[in-house]
């Protein structure tokens, strides 16, 4: 790391212990959502970002981590860190025969079985009654603090960062992007792609369902709805292409900026804030598809090269 | 000694159309086998089905004497199956290092060896100097031959060269015919296909086949093949069957 990347990430880490110390309620409560979108934007990223294979599904293992969390609460009396973590080995192990069907699928077709299995989902979670209290809900006991919570919040960002640039740098990360870029001539390369990409989607579903077990405390109530919220799945996925899908930095800074663009735009604008979001949204991915990181990089490349020249002449 | 590669009574058809019928023939080690024929007459449908990406309709592919049967693309590439796409398939953003580095994962463990090995193929193939460039920048000359470089960086014991001539001009053709010889002194068989170069068949192939409507109209040592009167029909014209010979 260079200095610079030193002090950004001792400015972070320090931001991120003394908020619950000396910010508001409110305060915290927002970060802790923040970070809850940022960790299924890192989730989504290392399946959409890197091998390409959109979904538009990934809430199904919100949906998960949070029935998990609740029924494991109420049945068994959990205690909250362990509900979570066990919210993520349910999705993860669901996510082992969903996506050994689902990676089958191309394209459109892929993101399209995966928002079905949402709508699968949420009717189980109505229909099943005895487990799932189906559309009346399940009312969970406090949860501790919401400091608690936000750690756990906190936690699941920098794994989701670890994570990915540690799958950025290695090989399985270079297989995951030769995927993204052309699966069929990554074949003809000798890459395992069932293999690299059900690893990959297994890896993904653990961030939102820890995301939605986490929030599953917040709430202290899962129904049908609130444990597959739509808008949530497209609020992430625009958080990874604006900061950058496939890069290690982009969820994380696209999240927070979008998250705080929308936070303000709500704050000062309660009746038309969704249409300025849109608005803003349309704006951006018309004159930076790629994303923000990536634009970036390529601005500082083309700053060094005519620095270069210059020097040159 | 079993050939490297076998190709026994291979058929293939397409909604009832018949794009390759009862072909065999054998490629024995370390040797350039061409395949020629006009457009249309089977050559990268011949490819798809030695590569496992598609399944023939009859007959099988054996490979050091094993059958590839139900053997899928990824599975052939690892046994020792290389290839090139007639339509360039480069991982356009990636650089051009790292395309060659993804096929060189297979006997690398770590990105980095895999990085370092593929430096080594790059020297070889002449694209050094183009490592750190995204493959989207490179010219179709250099893509082609980023191909081949991506084929020998697997590893392989044969590769599939579909159609690594086309569009290039007089002299990219010479140093793809270098790049070909190259594949010879490596111990890598190779299969050819080429449609118009005839120039560059005679000076790679130890031997020829040659299809036509999906068919094997002729076999053998290129100076015979070349003279047949099948061949010369099809690629002069049938005015000059009698005369070639």
């Amino acid at each position: 790391m260079t200095r610079l990347e030193i002090l950004v990430a001792a400015a972070a880490v320090a931001f991120v212990v003394a908020l619950p110390l000396l910010g508001s309620d409110y305060l915290v409560g927002f970060v802790f959502t923040t970070f809850l979108f940022v960790g299924m934007a890192y989730g989504w990223n290392l399946i959409s970002g890197y091998t390409a294979y959109v979904s538009f599904g990934q809430i199904s293992f919100f949906g998960i981590g949070a029935y998990t969390v609740a029924i494991l609460v109420t049945k068994l009396s959990f205690g909250w860190p362990l509900a979570v973590l066990a919210g993520a080995v349910a999705a993860a192990a669901l996510a082992v025969p969903l996506g050994w069907a689902m990676l089958r699928l191309r394209g459109p077709y892929f993101a399209l079985g995966m928002l079905g299995f949402v709508q699968v989902l949420q009717m189980v979670a109505s229909a099943w009654t005895r487990l799932t209290n189906g559309g009346e809900g399940i009312y969970l006991p406090p949860a501790g603090s919401l400091r608690a919570l936000y750690f756990g919040s906190a936690i699941l960002v920098v794994v989701g960062i670890a994570a990915t640039s540690s799958i950025d740098r290695s090989a399985f990360g270079l297989r995951l992007r030769s995927i993204g870029e052309d699966e069929i001539a990554a074949e003809a390369m000798g890459v395992d792609t069932t293999r690299a990409k059900l690893l990959a989607f297994v890896i993904a579903s653990a961030f939102p369902a820890v995301a939605g077990g986490l929030y599953a405390f917040r709430l202290s109530y899962v129904d049908p709805a609130s444990a597959f919220p739509g808008s949530y799945e497209v609020q992430v996925i625009l958080m990874a292409i604006f900061g950058g899908a496939g890069t290690v930095f982009g969820p994380l800074v696209g999240g927070v900026l979008l998250s705080t663009l929308g936070e303000a735009l709500w704050a000062r604008f309660a009746e038309l804030h969704l249409f300025l979001f849109g608005l803003i949204i349309v704006v951006v991915l018309r004159y930076m598809p790629e994303g923000l990181i990536p634009r970036l990089r390529r601005l500082a490349a083309s700053a060094a090269a005519s620095g270069r020249k210059a020097a040159a002449r | 000694m079993t050939p490297l590669l076998e190709i026994r009574d291979v058929s293939k058809s397409f909604d009832g159309l018949r794009a390759l019928s009862h072909v065999s023939f054998a490629v024995p080690h370390g040797k350039i086998v061409s395949v020629i024929g006009p457009n249309g007459a089977g050559k990268t449908t011949l490819f798809n089905v030695i590569a496992g990406a598609i399944q023939p309709s009859s007959g099988e592919v054996l490979f050091d004497g094993m059958s590839l049967k139900g053997l899928g693309p990824s599975r052939t590439a690892r046994l020792g199956i290389g290839r090139t796409f007639q339509i360039v398939r480069p991982f356009p953003g990636l650089t051009t290092l790292d395309n060659v580095a993804v096929a060189a994962l297979h006997n690398e463990r770590t990105r980095s060896a895999a990085r370092i090995f593929a430096r080594e193929v790059l020297e070889l193939t002449h694209l050094a100097p183009f490592a750190q460039i995204e493959a989207r920048n490179l010219t179709l000359a250099r893509r082609k031959r980023l191909e081949v470089a991506r084929a020998i960086a697997l590893r392989p014991r044969v590769i599939l060269l579909d159609e690594v001539m086309a569009g290039l001009n007089p002299a990219e053709v010479d140093q793809t015919i270098e790049l070909v010889r190259t594949l010879r002194s490596l111990g890598i068989a190779a299969v050819a296909g080429i449609e118009h170069v005839m120039q560059a068949v005679q000076k790679i192939s130890d031997f020829i086949v040659v299809l036509n409507f999906g068919e094997k109209v002729v076999e053998g040592a290129p100076a015979e093949v070349m003279r047949h009167p099948e061949v010369v029909k099809a690629y002069l014209g049938s005015r000059y069957a009698g005369a070639g010979a």
